[in-house]
């Protein structure tokens, strides 16, 4: 059993700093190795991702690791491994770009203010922008397996709903009354009207001044026309979304804060008739007890005294105390994985544990890779 | 009194999973014990700072859970609302504007309305007097949200206002922004762990910060492990035998962790100009209001 299983498209998903973006890395590597053609998608820019894939940068366009890069770490990949990180601006601006009819209408949408809001700060466009692009690569035919590292302020709703949060922002036929006379001004070839009118649209700009809904207003003139191909697209993002192809991979650590949030989100996709592919456990402390041996201050003094080893600066005492503070880290870690395991029944569920050190190259990718069932 | 105990605005910023809460709910408590009235505004999906003193949550009305230490839960559509009705007076008035198709599309399109009205509640409180003309707070700690998402919404009086010049809100968020670049009166502190990602997140947030001229609060490195084995020591324990492999493997875990803290902790204090503020790793079963304590001593003796 893999988090892969034979899925197409993977999204690895969880709260920040659990080792989404290693986790992502390792499970394309995983696919690379078994012949797969296998590309990892980040949101993620700190270079360590790119350095430990032997890159100076990821850039915005699909790179592939190169055979050298593999020997240095003793692996023969039968398969490929690309990697590339999703520039999101630039994302949305090529969107555009393709579905403008003129570039004229291109440029008047990426010249207008609210256009840079809504394609940066607008909740879910960055998860809307990701899944587009992650649909435009898996249809190119070039990759077996596509798997994205979600942006770390993701939330399960944002993600599921983006492309309806985005389809309603473009096309809101009600707004479209509000603004009525003011996108009728904007036709005519006239300067958008000075002040609202209409008593809805007199309270709105009450709040936020008439200078946003002009902008809005001249926003979606701007888009007149398009709504038609993002409707389109957008459906198909949702198709991706809900297909068996695609598989949700949970990653988490065992602090109970972080599987909240794994929790939360797979009841989220059970919402949405979506099934959690995977649960993958990062950081777990192992238990320094499973190897046996003294415990208590005594039993460990008796023990450095047949090993010739000296107690000085209370020794003993010193890894008395180590060992139990591991072992609670251990029992915690295990009662929250135990308790995750019963929240989601029949989720395949993998453990990585704490590893000594970062990973930072193609090796300890795969040693994780290994964890993943990838042996 | 020491920084940043002494000012009426604390905002509490880091990446998720940093321990901001914790950080914000000992902040608290080391005002409270020194006579001060505290309120904690929590901004993040879900409140915890009650819960860490075994309280059960507050809500959106402010509560209180020690003496002098109180806290509440800005949501948004409560903020909204109420932030609507205050401005509007009338609620068939906000109805008619806010309860229908045409505000939804508003309400999604307008540049993170909801953390503007969550901030500009977070800045009544700030700014709320009794009726005797005495501030009702001497301090509000802002639990802030996640890195990217907290820059942003410390950023939004800024960005709101490059679209936005009139109307009330404008009015609001002008005072929301001189508040927090007052160094006499706000402090924004960084949370941060040493591990990599934290890391070089608190390093990237506190160059932001600076460049937008925030005023620069403590930064606290919470979870450090201290170095408590030689290298001998821990080579002599692994090589000591079965009887201590659990053992040396401890010494060994705990020292990787110490050295990875001692390594982020020269990082952080190269790059990041900040009073650097040390919390220790506490192995506790259940994190509550005893291990707050701990930590609420910890910073006090260390600011």
């Amino acid at each position: 059993m893999k988090p892969l299983d034979g899925r197409k498209i993977v999204c690895c998903v969880g709260s920040g700093g659990v080792g989404k973006t290693t986790t992502a890395a390792a499970l394309a590597l995983s696919a690379a190795m078994e012949g797969k053609r296998a590309l990892v998608l980040t949101i993620d820019p700190a270079r360590r991702l790119a350095n430990s894939l032997g890159l100076k940068a990821l850039g915005n366009a699909e790179t592939r690791i190169d055979a050298a890069h593999f020997a240095d770490a003793k692996l023969t990949a039968r398969g490929e491994m690309w990697a590339m990180m999703l520039n999101l601006k630039r994302s949305w601006d090529e969107l555009v770009r393709r579905n403008a009819r003129t570039a004229e209408q291109a440029q008047a949408i990426l010249d207008n203010k609210l256009y840079q809001t809504l394609s940066t700060a607008m909740a879910g466009s960055l998860e809307y922008i990701a899944m587009e692009k992650v649909l435009e690569l898996y249809s190119s035919g070039r990759f077996d397996v596509v798997v994205l590292d979600t942006p770390p302020t993701s939330n399960a709703l944002d993600f599921l709903h983006a492309p309806d949060r985005v389809l309603d922002v473009l096309d809101n036929n009600a707004m479209r009354i509000v603004l009525g006379p003011m996108l009728k001004a904007g036709k005519l070839g006239l300067r958008l009207l000075a002040a609202p009118s209409g008593l809805v649209l007199r309270t709105l700009a009450r709040f936020t001044g008439s200078d946003f809904l002009r902008d809005l207003a001249a926003f979606m003139m701007a888009f007149e026309g398009m709504y038609e191909g993002f409707k389109e697209r957008a459906a198909n993002v949702k198709a991706l979304l809900s297909s068996p192809q695609t598989g949700f991979v949970l990653v988490t650590s065992p602090n109970p804060l972080t599987t909240q949030e794994a929790l939360f989100f797979h009841r989220a996709l059970e919402r949405d008739g979506i099934r959690t592919a995977a649960v993958v456990v990062n950081r777990v402390q192992r238990d320094p007890r499973r190897h046996g041996g003294p415990d208590n201050l005594a039993a460990l003094e008796e023990a450095l005294q047949l090993a010739q080893i000296k107690d000085e600066n209370r020794l003993a005492e010193r890894l008395c105390e180590t060992l139990t503070e591991q072992a609670i880290l251990a029992d915690l870690d295990r009662r929250e994985i135990e308790r995750l395991r019963d929240m989601l029944r029949g989720v395949p569920l993998f453990t990585v544990p704490r590893l000594r050190k970062d990973v930072h190259d193609l090796a300890g990718l795969w040693q994780i890779g290994e964890y993943l069932g990838g042996d | 009194m020491p920084v940043p105990l002494d000012r009426r605005l604390v905002v509490v910023t880091g990446k998720g999973g940093t321990g901001k809460s914790s950080i914000s709910a000992a902040l608290a408590l080391a005002a409270a014990r020194r006579g001060k009235k505290v309120l904690v505004c929590e901004v993040v999906a879900k409140e915890r700072v009650a819960d860490l003193f075994g309280r059960p949550p507050s809500g959106t009305e402010i509560r209180q859970l020690l003496p002098n230490l109180y806290s509440v839960h800005v949501r948004p559509r409560e903020a909204m609302r109420e932030y609507a009705l205050m401005i509007l007076k009338y609620q068939t008035l906000y109805r008619l504007a806010f309860e229908n198709a045409a505000a939804r599309y508003f309400l999604a399109a307008a540049p993170s309305l909801a953390e503007i009205v969550m901030l500009g509640k977070v800045f009544w409180h700030a700014a709320r007097e009794t009726e005797r003309g005495r501030l009702r707070w001497d301090m509000v700690v802002l639990d802030a949200p996640a890195t990217g998402h907290g820059l942003t919404f410390l950023s939004v009086p800024e960005v709101f206002l490059r679209l936005v010049s009139e109307g009330p809100l404008a009015r609001d968020m002008r005072m929301m922004q001189a508040l927090l670049a007052d160094p006499e009166r706000c402090s924004i502190c960084i949370v941060t762990l040493p591990e990599e990602m934290p890391a070089n997140e608190a390093i990237e947030l506190d160059r932001a910060l600076r460049q937008r001229q925030f005023p620069a609060g403590p930064l606290f490195l919470n979870a450090v492990f201290e170095s408590r084995f030689s290298p001998q020591e821990v080579a002599s324990v692994t090589r000591g035998g079965p009887l201590l492999t659990a053992a040396g493997e401890a010494a060994d875990n705990h020292e990787s962790r110490a050295a990875l803290c001692i390594h982020y902790e020269g990082v952080l204090r190269d790059t990041v100009p900040r009073h650097l503020v040390k919390v220790p790793f506490l192995f506790e079963r259940s994190f509550g209001a005893h291990a707050i304590e701990k930590v609420s001593r910890v910073i006090e003796g260390a600011l």
